[in-house]
């Protein structure tokens, strides 16, 4: 009888053990939404897919967090909001993540956000550059990227360093086109009162700009900029390039959103990029921290591309919340929120901290470093194109090839 | 301001852009005044002939011009196909057009648009192509416009694709044997036309002037899986204004079109291009519900 005493309790505590062994082992999940199909960019959705699962598998292969490796568990939302809504919702109540991470249009993010809040479930927004989302003050969400009014700086102190004049905008009839508009609206007025600008905005589903870019045929800008995302953003460009009206003699073109990154920019852009000037957050002649090349050389090993800027700023969205659930010693979302908050932690581009400032600045990483290059070929590689603006200098009109 | 320039300029640019509006129209006009059903997928034919013509063309290496009618033909047999399996369940056996089952045609139509957007989707990539251009000039001036060579030699092409196809609908005994069919089909049928043969032969080709549309695009709007959309929209839009089922009211309608939106875009805002056409559409609806060449009712 006692033997069976102890048989049935050596049995009750190997049971025990491995029941505690397998719930230590049991994955932290973490909820990802991204494009994955049209009629959003699935273009941006996969390039952060990829620097989602590079940072993971980077993560795991170190062990994890608490000992428990990283499982991403992935919704398309198709770039529509009431999917990203909806992703969200499934992803907290059903497969119960401890964070959202890898969204990547602002309009998304300002559909999603709302329901992590409500969940109180941290929300690492990973490429909206709405400052709407950073207004809103939710303490769940973390913007360990890139911000309008960041772009909208840049673009008003490279426009008045190019000398212009007069400039016209035109940006996608979404929440990040509208927002970075009115933003280098505001900038300029600040920095350049002197230079007329306006904007239009254009249906990032039409296919014909023509009756927008006409007007400027007779009346050239000096400089016109480009406020949309692919594959809209490229019909623009050869229709602006097909009237004559810029790259030309009289008026640049400025890139406001990193097109030269996308891997499908010189399948549909041809002379219409040459001479175009880039806002750029990533150029391999950018100083990086040496996790940079890790995660770059990972990047290159699984998809055979070259690292792009959403790629780190994909990984960084996940290192973050391991950083801080590692800080936190917890996954639960009160110690996480607060970790969050709290970063310091040197990811792939620099050290990452969060301002607690209302406003555009809340939780967002204010330091985000960036450069200007130029195109100067067809076909050229980013890593070919001559910065004309370092990270943290004005730009250099010297530098300038113009068209 | 409206300079003569620039009325001149967005003038040449709605009538283009009417033209390429129309491709697509006259095959949905057609569709409708053979089968009088609404095919929801006719913007996936031009999507379909979109990346026939840049498969062919970019990645098989087959000269464009035979790439271009590749297209159409691509088109054409995506479309006989469709209306030999999908379409016929609609008038098998069903001599009047009385007993047809309207919603199957919504339904299946509808359902085929989803299915081929997604098959594109999953089996070429949702990535952008740009195909080469019939002709590379960048810039061509065209009176007082610049266009792109492609642009130009496209409007070319759809001239005479339209000049050829009112020609074959007036004079070739197919043609005539559409009309008979669209103006009755049970009486064409008396008279011995063959209208199942007739209802192959329309979605044929109409597939096949949406696919050419495509084709013919292809280097300037960049195929993607969901590119069909915006031409289907206002190809509905132009077959009701310019009467269900006229060739001839859906080709004004296309340049009207074209010229509301151009010269709207600047004289209203760009930003409302998009709804010129659909208040056209309520205002013809208000005070003239056949559009303008269409017919109040038919009776036999």
């Amino acid at each position: 009888m006692r033997n069976v005493s102890h048989l049935a309790i050596a049995a009750l505590t190997l049971s025990v053990s491995l029941a505690g062994s397998a719930y230590a082992a049991d994955p932290v999940k973490v909820g990802v939404t991204v494009t994955q199909s049209p009629p959003g960019s699935v273009v941006q959705g996969t390039q952060v897919k990829d620097g989602l699962e590079v940072a993971a598998k980077m993560l795991n292969d170190q062990g994890g967090v608490l000992g428990r490796p990283i499982e991403l568990v992935v919704e398309d939302t198709q770039g529509l909001p009431e999917k990203a809504r909806a992703a969200v919702e499934k992803l907290i109540t059903r497969d119960k993540v401890v964070a959202i991470v890898g969204e990547h249009q602002s309009s998304n993010v300002l559909a999603g956000m709302e329901v992590a809040h409500r969940y109180h479930v941290p929300y690492i927004n990973t490429n909206g550059w709405a400052d709407a989302i950073r207004e809103k003050g939710y303490p769940e969400v973390f913007n360990p990227n890139n911000y309008n009014r960041r772009v909208a700086m840049a673009a008003a102190d490279s426009i008045k360093k190019l000398g212009a004049k007069k400039v016209v905008a035109f940006a996608e009839n979404t929440d990040y086109g509208i927002g970075l508009a009115k933003g280098i609206a505001e900038q300029l007025k600040a920095v350049a009162p002197d230079i007329s600008y306006r904007f239009d905005t254009l249906d990032r589903a039409a296919k014909d700009y023509l009756p927008a870019i006409l007007p400027l045929r007779s009346d050239p800008p000096n400089v016109v900029v480009d406020i949309m995302l692919p594959p809209a953003a490229y019909i623009m460009m050869n229709q602006v390039y097909e009237q004559g009206v810029a790259p030309a003699t009289k008026t640049w073109l400025y890139d406001a959103s990193g097109l030269a990154d996308y891997p499908d920019f010189w399948q549909n852009v041809k002379e219409a990029g040459k001479d175009m000037l880039v806002f750029g957050l990533y150029h391999p002649k950018m100083k990086a921290p040496e996790l940079a090349k890790t995660i770059g050389d990972a990047y290159t090993k699984k998809t055979g591309a070259q690292p792009n800027r959403l790629l780190y700023q994909a990984a960084d969205s996940l290192l973050v919340v391991a950083d801080a659930i590692k800080r936190a010693n917890s996954t639960e979302p009160d110690p996480l929120v607060k970790a969050l908050e709290a970063t310091k932690y040197t990811g792939t581009r620099g050290e990452i901290t969060f301002s607690t400032e209302s406003g555009y600045k809340y939780h967002q990483w204010l330091d985000i470093p960036y450069v200007t290059f130029q195109i100067t070929e067809i076909g050229q590689k980013v890593a070919d194109a001559p910065l004309v603006e370092q990270a943290g200098q004005p730009l250099d009109p010297s530098k300038l090839a113009r068209p | 301001m409206l300079t003569g320039a620039l009325a001149a300029d967005l003038a040449v640019n709605g009538l283009v852009t009417g033209l390429f509006y129309a491709l697509m129209a006259v095959g949905l006009a057609l569709i409708f005044g053979v089968l009088r059903i609404v095919n929801f997928a006719h913007g996936e034919f031009y999507m379909v002939g979109a990346y026939a013509y840049t498969i062919v063309a970019a990645r098989l290496g087959v000269p464009l011009a035979v790439a271009l009618p590749t297209a159409f033909l691509f088109g054409a047999a995506l479309g006989w196909v469709v209306e030999r399996t999908l379409m016929r369940p609609l008038y098998a056996n069903i001599a009047t057009w009385g007993l047809m089952r309207d919603e199957y045609a919504v339904i299946v139509t509808f359902g085929l648009s989803l299915l081929l957007v997604n098959l594109v989707d999953k089996a070429i990539g949702p990535y952008a192509f740009r195909a080469p251009a019939l002709v590379s000039a960048s810039r061509i001036v065209v009176g007082p416009a610049l266009m792109s060579g492609q642009k130009v030699a496209a409007a070319g092409v759809t001239l005479v694709t339209l000049a050829f196809i009112a020609l074959f609908l007036r004079f070739s005994y197919w043609g005539r044997a559409v009309r008979a069919v669209s103006q009755n089909r049970l009486g064409a049928s008396l008279a011995g036309i063959d209208a199942t043969a007739v209802s192959s032969l329309v979605f044929a080709l109409a597939g096949g002037l949406a696919a050419l549309a495509g084709a013919l695009l292809s280097p300037i709007i960049n195929a993607s899986p969901d590119v069909g959309a915006f031409p289907a929209i206002k190809s509905y839009v132009i077959v009701v204004l310019g009467g269900m089922g006229s060739i001839l009211g859906a080709f004004i309608a296309s340049l009207l079109l074209g010229l509301v939106e151009s010269f709207g875009a600047v004289l209203v805002s760009y930003q409302y291009r998009d709804t010129f056409g659909l208040v056209l559409l309520i205002l013809f609806l208000l005070f003239r519900p056949q559009g303008l060449f269409g017919e109040r009712g038919r009776e036999v």
